[in-house]
C-alpha cells in the first residue's frame, strides 16, 4: 500500500464509522466495496477488514451510548441471547446450505422494508411510546427511557411484540453467522420495526450488540489468515475515528434524520445482497 | 451498584479496549512507514511467516515488528465487546438483577464456546 492508499482507506473509514455509529450498522457496506473495487485488496482480506469495523464501530460508538443512556443495555443483553445461539446455527449451517437463494432472499426482505422505513418517515418517537408496558416488558424490564437532547425531554418507552422480536433477532444472527452480512440492519429491523423501540434506541443498541455478534464469529476470519493488519490497520483507526465522532452527533440530531441515514443504507445493504445471491461478487 | 456506575463500569471497559488498541495499532502502523510492514523496529531479519498469521505474536513482538505491535492492537479490539459481556455480567451480578445476571452469562457461554469451536 502506497502512503496514499493508506489515507485513502482511512479517509473511507472514517465515513464508514461515522454512518455506522448513526445508523446502527458495522460499515461493512462502504469498507468492503470500497476496499475490493477502490483498492484492490482480495476479497477475504476485505471481508477480514470489514469484522474489525464492525467491532470497532460497535466498541467506539457503545462505550459514549452506554454512558448516554441511548443503549438499552437490557433489550441488547436479551436479545443477544437470540443473536449469539442464532450466529452458531448460521455457521453450522454454512457448510450445508448454498447460499445463493438466501442472498436474494434476504436481499428482497431487506428492499421490502425499506417501504416500511419510507412509511415511517415522519414519525418522531413510536406513537406507542408512552403506552403501559406489557406483561412480559415489565418482567423483563425492557420498558425504559432515554434523554432525547434534540426534543429537550426524557421520553418513555416500552418493548412491543417482545416474542417477535426475539425470533428476528435469531434470524439476525443466523443470517449474520451464515452470510457474514447484514446483520446491524437486520437488528435495527427487529428493534425499531416490530418492538417499536426509538429510533435513536434501536441504532445505539445495535451498536451496542453488532460488536459481539462479530466476536463470535471473528477467531474464523483470524485462524483463516484473513486479517491484515497493512489494510485492517488504516481501517481500525480511520472507523474509531468515525465512530466517535458519530457517536457525539447522535444526541443532538432527530430520530427523523437517523432513519434518514438509515433508509439509503438499508438499501445499498439490500441491492449488494441480491448482486451476490446473482453472483456479481464484490 | 447503582444503575450510572454500572453505565460508567461498562463504557469504560469499552473506552480502555478502544484506548488500548487504537493505541498498538497507531504505534505499529507507524512503525511499518519507517521500517515497511516486513520489517523490524530492532534491525532483526525481514519477517519470515505472513502478517496474518496470529499464532507467533510473542516472539515477532520481542523483535518489535511493527506488524506484530498492529495485530496486538486488532487482537485486543477484537476481545473488547467479549470484555464488555464479561464485565456486564458483573454489573447485573453486583445491580442484584439475577434474571440478567444469568442472561448475561448464558450470552458469555455461548459467546466463548463460539469463539473457541468454530475455527
Amino acid at each position: 500500500m502506497t502512503p496514499q492508499a493508506d489515507l485513502g482507506i482511512f479517509a473511507i473509514s472514517v465515513a464508514a464509522g461515522l454512518i455506522g455509529a448513526l445508523a446502527g450498522v458495522g460499515g461493512g457496506i462502504l469498507v468492503i466495496p470500497a476496499l475490493t473495487i477502490g483498492f484492490g485488496v482480495d476479497i477475504h482480506l476485505a471481508i477480514g477488514a470489514s469484522i474489525v469495523s464492525v467491532i470497532a464501530t460497535s466498541s467506539g460508538a457503545a462505550a459514549a451510548y452506554v454512558r448516554d443512556r441511548m443503549t438499552d443495555m437490557r433489550v441488547g443483553m436479551f436479545l443477544e441471547l437470540a443473536t449469539t445461539t442464532g450466529a452458531v446455527c448460521g455457521a453450522l449451517l454454512a457448510a450445508v446450505v448454498a447460499p445463493a437463494f438466501l442472498y436474494v432472499l434476504l436481499g428482497v426482505i431487506l428492499l421490502g422494508s425499506a417501504g416500511m422505513q419510507v412509511s415511517r418517515m415522519g414519525e418522531e418517537t413510536p406513537p406507542t411510546a408512552s403506552a403501559s408496558a406489557s406483561g412480559l416488558a415489565t418482567r423483563l424490564r425492557l420498558a425504559s427511557s432515554y434523554p432525547d437532547r434534540k426534543l429537550g425531554s426524557e421520553v418513555a418507552y416500552s418493548a412491543q411484540r417482545i416474542p417477535l422480536g426475539f425470533v428476528l433477532m435469531w434470524i439476525a444472527g443466523l443470517v449474520s453467522g451464515l452470510l457474514g452480512i447484514g446483520s446491524g440492519v437486520l437488528k435495527v429491523l427487529a428493534m425499531d420495526g416490530a418492538m417499536r423501540l426509538p429510533m435513536k434506541v434501536s441504532s445505539a443498541t445495535s451498536n451496542f450488540m453488532i460488536g459481539v455478534t462479530a466476536a463470535a464469529s471473528a477467531g474464523i476470519y483470524l485462524g483463516r489468515g484473513d486479517v491484515d493488519p497493512q489494510i485492517a490497520a488504516p481501517v481500525a483507526l480511520g472507523v474509531l475515528t468515525g465512530a466517535l465522532i458519530g457517536a457525539r452527533l447522535l444526541q443532538h440530531i432527530s430520530n427523523r434524520s437517523v432513519r434518514l441515514i438509515f433508509l439509503p443504507v438499508l438499501i445499498a445493504v439490500g441491492l449488494e445482497t441480491i448482486a451476490r445471491g446473482l453472483g456479481f461478487g464484490i | 451498584m447503582t444503575p450510572e456506575r454500572f453505565r460508567e463500569m461498562v463504557s469504560g471497559v469499552l473506552i480502555v479496549g478502544v484506548v488500548v488498541s487504537a493505541a498498538f495499532i497507531a504505534v505499529g502502523f507507524v512503525a511499518a512507514l519507517a521500517v515497511g510492514w516486513q520489517g523490524s523496529l530492532l534491525g532483526a531479519a525481514a519477517a519470515t511467516s505472513a502478517n496474518t498469521d496470529f499464532s507467533n505474536l510473542p516472539r515477532r513482538l520481542a523483535t518489535l515488528e511493527p506488524a506484530a505491535i498492529a495485530q496486538l492492537g486488532l487482537a485486543t479490539l477484537l476481545a473488547t465487546p467479549v470484555a464488555r459481556v464479561a464485565a456486564s455480567v458483573v454489573g447485573f451480578a453486583l445491580e442484584g438483577d439475577r434474571l440478567y445476571a444469568a442472561i448475561t452469562t448464558a450470552v458469555l457461554l455461548i459467546l466463548l464456546t463460539s469463539i473457541l469451536v468454530l475455527r
